[in-house]
């Protein structure tokens, strides 16, 4: 900037001063030579005059002032009524500075060219920075790390107080047969203003210390309809909260980015009822009956079980005795059956034996005794024969015998007989007896 | 001997935790391991837990309850908000 003609100012060293209608008009180029751009933001505070269009241009994170000539804008060929408040449009232009004049004011802006509403991809775009840029901060995993109960008693649920997904919530909800409390917190959905009331709405059930779940709901839309619950500050709220969020916003296709925050993200309205309270409690006292049924039953089973067993334990020393019993008497007849056939086999054994000595002594004995007896029989023989009457008769003894032949061995009896018969060696001859002398007679003659 | 485990809560920290508890509890009588000491303390234990799970359930059973966040809001400004 050139040099102002003027004295150099004492006191804080720096230059000038300068003409300021010199000075905006150098800004004025400087401006102008910055670079051209695209911006994409929501339209705020639109206003016209007679050759321009006027509007703020913002985001979450600022704004900027913008002018289009309408020329321009009617160039753009957007239809009537398109560049109206919280509209996502992209523009196309570059810094601009009017310095103003004698009368009027100046003016910074920026000079916007071309406008066009903002399409999916820009707003898709957008989206995915954010995403990212949250996703490397950490805050898609604060929530999924919260603690849900299967069992929840009060729930707090952001939504649109006339819209469908609130009746679909109750309804998911009453499916269950859950019926605790619900605390609405009602916001409006779709506009600049959803955001920050649906951030206030969220932080104030989260203060609640009843509210055990937290649902932000709201119907199916455009990426642009769902666009406030893409907002980064209402999303690093909903990452920092202590309690978990079921976000279900739009439907299965719709991925915003308070679903990628929340703890669960649901398709549906009556999906997010599911999530915030996960227990069916219908189903729940069903199962509740059969756990009772089987502890009954146990607690049944336990005492009946063993009181059978000690009653078998009871009766076992008695079945044990007889048992034994039963085996002892096995055992005795098995011995007195073997010892029956080993006295017979011993007997028949022995018999054996003894026959064959027997056998052999008698053999032993015949011999010997048949030498003996041989030789006594020819003693007696010779003996014998020595005393027979005939050896006498031999010798011419005569044997006196009666008629009938039997021996008379005295006188008297050869008197009384009378008639006798003499009996020789050589035959016997019958003679008479005489006389009636005594035998001591003839005896002594 | 295995040990028993017959650990009895006098109150269970959540409904969650009692289920949980319920469901050991369940298996190990199924499992016919426990002695019958043990079988009758978790029977007891069980009966707890289904009793306490009952009374949570019927907290939840008596219809839906539906409150504005900000009628809660304007009573706890002028301090007269139900307990």
């Amino acid at each position: 900037m050139d040099q102002a003609p003027v004295q150099k100012q004492v006191g804080t060293g720096l230059p000038g001063p300068y003409s300021v209608g010199r000075y905006a008009g150098k800004l004025q180029d400087w401006m102008r030579e910055r670079a051209r751009v695209q911006l994409i933001g929501e339209v705020t505070g639109v206003g016209r005059s007679k050759v321009q269009a006027y509007f703020e241009l913002r985001d979450s994170d600022g704004a900027i002032p913008c002018a289009i000539w309408l020329n321009d804008l009617e160039k753009a060929g957007l239809g009537d009524g398109s560049l109206r408040d919280g509209a996502e449009v992209v523009i196309s232009g570059g810094l601009d500075y009017y310095p103003g004049g004698g009368q009027a004011s100046p003016n910074f802006c920026f000079r916007a060219t071309h406008v066009r509403l903002a399409g999916e991809g820009d707003l898709i775009a957008r989206l995915e920075a954010l995403r990212k840029q949250l996703r490397s901060e950490g805050l898609f995993e604060l929530q999924k790390q919260l603690h849900r109960p299967r069992l929840p008693k009060t729930i707090g649920v952001v939504t649109a107080e006339t819209g469908a997904a609130r009746r679909d919530l109750l309804a998911g909800l009453q499916r269950r047969g859950w019926g605790g409390q619900v605390i609405w917190g009602f916001a409006p959905v779709q506009d600049r203003h959803a955001a920050p009331a649906i951030g206030r709405a969220v932080q104030d059930l989260a203060a609640r210390p009843e509210v055990e779940a937290i649902v932000v709901t709201r119907g199916g839309g455009s990426l642009a309809d769902l666009w406030a619950f893409c907002d980064e500050t209402l999303c690093r709220t909903v990452a920092m909260l202590r309690v978990p969020v079921v976000s279900a916003v739009g439907h299965e296709r719709d991925k915003t980015l308070i679903d990628d925050v929340a703890a669960v993200a649901c398709s549906t309205p009556t999906h997010a009822a599911e999530a915030a309270v996960p227990l069916d409690c219908l189903a729940a006292r069903e199962s509740l009956e059969r756990c009772a049924v089987s502890l009954r039953r146990a607690g049944e089973g336990a005492i009946g079980t063993r009181s059978r067993h000690l009653g078998a334990l009871a009766r076992g020393p008695a079945r044990a005795l007889q048992r034994e019993r039963a085996a002892l008497n096995q055992k005795i007849r098995e011995i007195r059956a073997a010892a029956e056939r080993g006295l017979a086999d011993r007997v028949a054994s022995q018999t054996r034996k003894g026959s064959v000595v027997l056998e052999r002594a008698r053999k032993r004995a015949i011999g010997a005794d048949m030498e003996k007896r041989r030789a006594a029989l020819r003693r007696a023989e010779v003996a014998l024969r020595a005393h027979e009457p005939e050896r006498t008769l031999e010798r011419g003894y005569a044997l006196v015998e009666g008629v009938d032949e039997e021996p008379l061995t005295s006188a008297a009896a050869a008197a009384a007989a009378g008639e006798v018969k003499l009996r020789f060696a050589d035959g016997r001859v019958r003679a008479r007896v005489s006389g009636d002398g005594d035998g001591d007679d003839d005896r002594e003659r | 001997m295995a040990t028993e485990t017959t650990t009895v809560s006098d109150s269970p920290e959540s409904y969650e935790a009692a289920v949980e508890r319920l469901e050991e509890i369940i298996d190990r009588l199924d499992s016919g391991q426990s002695g019958l000491r043990e079988t009758l303390d978790l029977c007891r234990e069980g009966r707890e837990l289904v009793k306490y799970c009952a009374a949570e359930l019927d907290e939840v059973g008596e219809g839906l309850k539906e409150l504005r966040l900000d009628d809660l809001a304007a009573r706890l400004e002028v301090g007269s908000e139900p307990s």
